[in-house]
């Protein structure tokens, strides 16, 4: 009920645009074209299979020109949703993303580091870097998609903050970052296995083992 | 200058402290309760040990076994088991589970029931000497927690 | 980890274990000393995880709430509202104003109660044993307001996602200006026995001082950060729930040591009384619970929202894959943050100022482990 009071931009390029992608051509222009879009429309209206995805609108301001003069086909995405403008960058750029953001558009606070897992897709994790700016009030997210397997750039050299929070990626994903000073485990215990907050590992199934071998009971769960 | 000088030799500023110290030795004011003399008065709301309440005019539990609260509760720990009584076409309640020692009393059960048959009180004495003594059936929870009274 | 053996005479390294009266909680530090001065430190945490955002994907929206007031069980009503907000963010709506008033009462109470306890504690890591009998004494007449209202003192459970749960009591109002006018008095004992007191002033002047710069740098935020001469804070530069409509003023240091950090406290209790009296005075009339559906189901998206807690900036960063339950829940600790600055701050002190350090940080192990 609320995807229809959204305000509707032309949805990002991704799953379920496939399909519909055909009749509704290059979504080039932001305004939506009432009659083209209106098979598309009656295709999500009843979706058997398309995923749901985020309804975003694109977003410009002097941040994202400035972005596209510097990195052009190396950042895929400007959006916003509910107010909250993102960016989506190709893994290789991110560092120099954050540099250029914190020395030519004073977002000089890291807010956060962290990742989304999502096995099913070819390129499983989704890294997302918070940004705010003291100067301009404003906050923005940096994503890159990264596969099982790769090591991104540390953000260390660009923001002091992205120790501590790297390291807690590292301990809850198993996602390693090249180049950074002390990749350890922060928050499990060093012969820890296994990496918590992927989807494949199981939660009960941890709760239920300890609590037999420990406790000599059956876990109430 | 003289003023500070003199104010540091003769240690104004710590006996300034002391004043309060010594200002709050009032006997009158002694705060701590006593306790278990005086068992202290918690809040009309507070969530404490749960109770199923029984309808005061019949008799009969209050609970619809509608599993309303065992959904609602964050760590399903409420067991609720009931039969169908085949001349009122209705559920009846038969055995109600409730593990307290998992429970955060956080009061999701007490706000779901629909008929304020689950209700968490003001006892707040729940210790036991088991880890089943924390487990309590539809018995323990209808009379509640009966803690050993000290008289002082 | 610190490469020293028994045979460098030089350096040792000491460990403060995670069982140690002034560490606020199960923090292991491990001190490279030189004698009585510290070359450096290394902050062991973890002792406290219990894996929340793993079990936030597990549980519904609804069902979360509990959850998060572990985290910072200090300050818990603040955690509540950061929650809230964020999903109230995602699924569009608003609490009504009545809700919105009460809720900014409450976390501000909180906010003094969060602060009373640092006080008591810090002070008592310094020496002065008595603030925290005062400050504790204090605190149980705001965790009395709390239990009348919500049936919890520590872990409260107080909103819920769109509003309030609870109507508020009979003699709310009384009650809350009776405190304030109680409290205000007691914030000039404290200063009294402390501010001006030489030992407090030569424990803690000129002793872990972090400048704006390396603040911004660590991105520690709270009152630290207004300790160092910046000033910003959340409620007033990006406000949520109704702060906008309150008149409030932001206390900021000079020198960005454990002395103006203590001032900055001070002055925030102050001015959490403040915004409590104009709340208070104001709540309007009419609905606590916004349009919720029962069955919270958000479409997709994600949302980063964040509040100012008392001890920084709060925020959580929610993934939601339109079911029942979030997909990702992602909480930003400040104290997670704020203590990585730790070891900046530290290094040519003595330790003896450790203790200090940690205590003026104001950390609860509870948010930095999760």
């Amino acid at each position: 009920m609320a995807d229809e009071q959204k305000p509707e931009g032309s949805p990002a390029p991704p799953p379920s645009g496939g399909e519909a992608a055909s009749p509704m051509g290059k979504p080039a222009t932001p305004a939506p074209k009432p009659a083209v879009p209106k098979p598309a429309a009656a295709a999500h209206a009843a979706p058997p299979k398309p995923p749901a995805v985020m309804l975003t609108t694109p977003w410009e301001s002097d941040i994202t020109e400035l972005l596209k003069e510097h990195f052009g086909g190396d950042i895929t995405e400007f959006s916003t949703y509910l107010g909250q403008s993102f960016l989506v960058a190709k893994p290789d750029a991110v560092i120099a993303i954050l540099d250029t953001l914190k020395l030519d558009l004073d977002f000089d606070y890291l807010v956060d580091v962290t990742a989304v897992d999502y096995p099913k897709r070819a390129d499983r994790f989704d890294l997302v870097y918070i940004l705010y700016s003291f100067a301009r009030n404003e906050r923005i997210r940096v994503k890159t998609v990264i596969p099982d397997g790769y090591t991104p750039a540390t953000a260390v050299t660009v923001h002091l903050t992205a120790n501590w929070l790297e390291r807690e990626v590292f301990d809850m994903f198993g996602i390693q970052f090249a180049g950074h000073p002390d990749m350890r485990r922060i928050l499990l215990p060093e012969e820890w296995q296994g990496y918590p907050l992927r989807k494949d590992y199981g939660i009960l199934q941890q709760d239920d083992g300890w609590v037999r071998e420990n406790l000599g009971i059956e876990s109430g769960q | 200058m003289i003023a500070k000088l003199l104010r540091k030799v003769f240690l104004v500023d710590l006996f300034q402290g002391l004043w309060v110290t010594f200002r709050n030795q009032d006997p009158k004011r002694i705060y701590t309760e006593q306790y278990p003399a005086e068992r202290p008065k918690v809040g009309e709301r507070y969530r404490g040990a749960p109770r199923l309440n029984i309808n005061p005019d019949n008799g009969e539990t209050l609970c619809i076994s509608c599993n309303l609260c065992a959904l609602a509760c964050p760590e399903n720990l409420i067991v609720v088991t009931s039969q169908r009584n085949e001349q009122t076409k209705r559920k009846e309640l038969t055995t109600f589970t409730y593990d307290t020692s998992r429970c955060m009393f956080c009061g999701l059960c007490e706000d779901a029931c629909p008929v304020d048959a689950l209700e968490l009180t003001q006892d707040f004495e729940l210790a036991s000497y088991t880890r089943d003594g924390a487990i309590w059936d539809r018995q323990m929870l209808e009379e509640g927690p009966k803690p050993t009274q000290y008289k002082c | 980890m610190p490469e020293a053996t028994f045979l460098d005479a030089t350096e040792l390294v000491i460990n403060m274990g995670p069982q140690h009266p002034s560490t606020h909680g199960v923090l292991r530090v491990i001190l490279k000393l030189d004698g009585e001065k510290v070359n450096g430190t290394e902050c062991v945490i973890g002792y406290l995880h219990r894996g929340v955002e793993k079990i936030g994907e597990n549980r519904t929206y609804q069902q979360f709430a509990p959850y998060v007031d572990r985290m910072d069980y200090v300050a818990s009503v603040s955690n509540g509202l950061g929650y809230c907000l964020a999903v109230e963010k995602l699924l569009n709506i608003e609490a009504p104003p009545r809700a919105q008033a009460v809720r900014v009462i409450l976390t501000e109470l909180n906010r003094i109660a969060s602060h009373l306890l640092w006080l008591g504690t810090h002070a008592l890591d310094i020496g002065a044993i008595t603030p925290v009998f005062y400050c504790l004494r204090e605190r149980e007449e705001v965790l009395k307001i709390f239990e009348n209202y919500c049936g919890a003192r520590l872990t409260t459970h107080a909103f819920r996602i769109g509003g309030l749960q609870y109507e508020t009591y009979d003699g709310f109002e009384e009650e809350v200006k009776k405190f304030c006018d109680w409290f205000i008095p007691k914030v000039d004992e404290y200063e009294e026995l402390l501010t001006n007191n030489r030992i407090w002033m030569g424990r803690l002047k000129g002793v872990g001082v972090l400048s704006a710069e390396e603040c911004k740098e660590y991105g520690v935020t709270g009152p630290v950060l207004r300790a160092a001469g910046v000033q910003w804070d959340l409620r007033k530069a990006q406000p949520y729930s109704g702060y906008e409509q309150y008149e409030f003023d932001i206390p900021t240091g000079e020198n960005g040591d454990t002395y103006d950090r203590y001032t900055v406290r001070m002055e925030e209790m102050r001015q959490a009384t403040r915004i409590v009296r104009q709340a208070v005075d104001r709540i309007p009339s009419g609905p606590i619970m916004g349009k919720v559906p029962k069955v919270v189901k958000p479409p997709v998206g994600e949302v980063y929202v964040a509040i100012e807690a008392p001890k920084g900036e709060l925020g959580y960063f929610i993934v939601s894959d339109n079911s029942t339950q979030p997909y990702r829940m992602r909480v930003r600790p400040p104290s997670f943050v704020n203590l990585q600055a730790l070891d900046c701050m530290v290094r040519g002190g003595l330790v003896a100022d450790v203790v200090a350090i940690i205590g003026t940080l104001d950390i609860v192990l509870g948010e930095v482990d999760r």
